[in-house]
């Protein structure tokens, strides 16, 4: 589990740090172009999170230097630039997402995890939590033995709030990752409560206790308490 | 008008008076001068008169070398003594002509009877002298004309080609490419002309470089602080101490960096347009990416009880324009149908080879329908909304020459973009 860190802003990769490790994985540090070049061996890193804006190199060279030499990591750019060709350069340069800066630590996390996910999963992967089994390949959930029947929307929903486990997940963080440009945007995320509403109504239909604690006014929180 | 034009037309018009000014002049000079002449040659001719009068009294003597017609008669009481010129016209039976003749008139005494003495003189050799000087004079003139016009040409295309190069070069300056750089001039005021349009064109480039880098690193700047503000507030928002109260205040701090970071991403993009830094044109169909958005926005309209009715026409619309660009300004203008339109409201979309029109329902504006396309306009009761995506649709249609226009009609909301070539 362990996870490349290439950022040459301290504070920031303090903070994912600190949250990826409550998370479980193990970070690897590199603040510079050339740290990066040395530790890009190092592990094998199950993720590589490399910033594009280096003091003293470009990041994409990094990008495609460990596209390279670890063909089954995954590698998510962050970027505080957000146009249409640099995400398309990035992308084609090897990476599997770009994320933009500022972003979300919950959605940082559920990045790493899908990206992980796709890169690294040989077969069916199950997600676990309680009484609920998710196969994120095939979108089908299961509550003790029967299965739930969730929309699209519902089921990427549940796998976010699962790679985010006990964790308070922001309702924003919610309408960033899952819809975008397309969401609210303007303040409104009232769509995520139906959502979230109609999620929680076919778990608990199916005999799951209620893991979804509302945090009034904030977000969210998916816990076994 | 053109420099040339202006020039000739200039000097032309110039000339043509003066020449004509001193045409009069000289022709009433020459005129003068040959009556003067006249006057001197009739004068001589007087003395010889009066000396050898009795010749022409007896009638030995009709006539004499240079003088064209005499008469003689008796004066008659009560006529002016002295001499006298003047001006005549007489018939002449040869040409069947009438012809002006000078003359002068005198009196002679002869055996105490007083004689009145005619002399006259034609003045058509004098006319016609006049006559050719005048034709040699025009001439000159209309020489002289051509000659301006063909020399003022060669001036244009020697002298001044310079100054036209230069002019060439400054209409293809573009501030995204390298300054100009002209030739050495030989005459000094262009080279003057050449030194300030180069200081000037790199200071522009120069200028113009700084800005672009200087958005982009503010942005960048910008964005890595937020970026560590927002994980921050996300890392003390998963400590298990905190009460209600103290996390709604760290939720409405996290709202607050959102919206400056989104705005920050805006303005900062409408910058970059302003700045002309998207030169990559890609085909992109309309249609198709309208339908597309539609779709992406399925959510949103959903849950606001919105119908879309879509009226697009079968031959699918091909705009040329940045893919991002295109995006965004559709993304935009769909966003602001929806957030502002009232629940279970309509959405019209219509496309076609001219124009893309999107109108909806909703309440009616809170500010003045010529703001609309500025900056930091809107409904102020409205939160979270910065009134920048419509001043950014603004901004990328100006951009391709596209025209953004609004409507209000039969309680619609009207957007129509023209695709203008």
């Amino acid at each position: 589990m362990q996870i490349l860190i290439v950022e040459d802003e301290l504070p920031l990769m303090e903070s994912m740090v600190t949250y990826l490790e409550m998370e479980g994985f193990k970070c690897e540090q590199a603040s510079s172009f050339h740290a990066g070049l040395c530790t890009i061996d190092k592990h094998d890193y199950i993720c590589m999170l490399i910033d594009l804006n280096l003091p003293d190199g470009d990041g994409l060279e990094l990008v495609k230097l460990a596209r390279q030499n670890q063909s089954s990591s995954g590698i998510i750019i962050i970027s505080a630039r957000n146009a249409l060709e640099e995400r398309v350069k990035g992308l084609s340069m090897g990476a599997d997402d770009y994320l933009v800066k500022p972003f979300h630590l919950s959605e940082l996390s559920a990045r790493i995890q899908s990206v992980a996910r796709r890169t690294r999963t040989q077969g069916e992967e199950i997600l676990k939590f309680g009484v609920i089994r998710v196969m994120p390949e095939e979108r089908t959930c299961f509550v003790n033995d029967s299965q739930v029947e969730l929309t699209r929307k519902e089921h990427d929903l549940l796998l976010y709030l699962m790679s985010n486990r006990n964790r308070v997940v922001t309702k924003e963080s919610i309408g960033d990752y899952l819809w975008g440009e397309y969401g609210g945007g303007y303040g409104s995320y009232d769509f995520i409560y139906t959502h979230l509403k109609n999620l929680k109504r076919k778990l608990l239909d199916a005999g799951s206790p209620d893991y979804i604690q509302n945090i009034y006014g904030v977000g969210y929180k998916f816990t076994l308490e | 008008m053109k420099l040339l034009t202006k020039t000739t037309l200039y000097i032309a018009t110039l000339s043509l008076f003066l020449f004509f000014i001193m045409g009069i002049i000289f022709f009433h000079v020459l005129k003068n001068m040959s009556i003067a002449e006249l006057n001197r040659d009739l004068t001589g001719i007087q003395e010889v008169v009066d000396d050898i009068f009795p010749h022409f009294l007896g009638g030995q003597l009709t006539g004499l070398p240079g003088l064209d017609s005499i008469s003689i008669e008796q004066a008659r009481t009560g006529m002016d003594p002295s001499d006298q010129f003047g001006d005549t016209l007489m018939y002449e039976a040869r040409t069947n002509q009438f012809r002006t003749y000078r003359y002068l008139q005198f009196q002679v005494e002869h055996g105490n009877v007083a004689y009145t003495v005619k002399l006259f003189k034609s003045t058509t050799p004098a006319d016609q002298l006049v006559e050719k000087v005048t034709l040699m004079m025009t001439m000159m003139v209309i020489l002289f004309l051509a000659g301006i016009f063909f020399l003022n040409r060669f001036i244009f295309a020697n002298l001044w080609k310079d100054f036209f190069d230069a002019l060439e070069k400054l209409k293809q300056f573009d501030t995204v490419k390298e300054p100009i750089t002209l030739g050495e001039p030989d005459v000094e005021e262009f080279m003057e002309l050449k030194k300030v349009l180069e200081r000037m064109t790199l200071r522009l480039s120069s200028d113009y470089r700084e800005l672009r880098e200087y958005t982009d690193h503010t942005t960048h700047e910008l964005q890595t602080p937020l970026a560590v503000i927002k994980t921050k507030i996300e890392l003390l928002m998963q400590s298990s101490n905190l009460g209600s109260g103290e996390m709604q205040l760290l939720q409405s701090i996290n709202t607050s960096i959102n919206h400056l970071s989104r705005l920050n991403t805006t303005l900062a993009l409408i910058t970059r347009i302003e700045n002309q830094q998207f030169t990559d044109r890609k085909e992109i169909n309309l249609s198709a990416m309208v339908n597309d958005h539609i779709e992406m926005f399925q959510e949103l309209i959903a849950l606001r009880e919105i119908s879309v009715e879509t009226d697009i026409s079968d031959k699918e619309k091909v705009i040329s324009m940045d893919m991002g660009l295109a995006d965004i300004m559709i993304t935009n203008l769909l966003k602001n149908a929806i957030v502002h339109n009232e629940d279970g409201g309509r959405i019209f979309i219509e496309i076609t080879d001219e124009v893309l029109r999107i109108s909806n329902n909703g309440p009616s504006l809170k500010f003045n329908e010529q703001d609309l396309f500025r900056r930091f306009v809107r409904d102020t009761k409205k939160t979270g909304n910065f009134g920048l995506g419509l001043s950014l649709v603004k901004k990328i249609c100006d951009y391709y020459g596209f025209k953004l226009s609004y409507m209000h009609e039969n309680s619609l909301h009207i957007f129509t973009i023209q695709f203008l070539s």
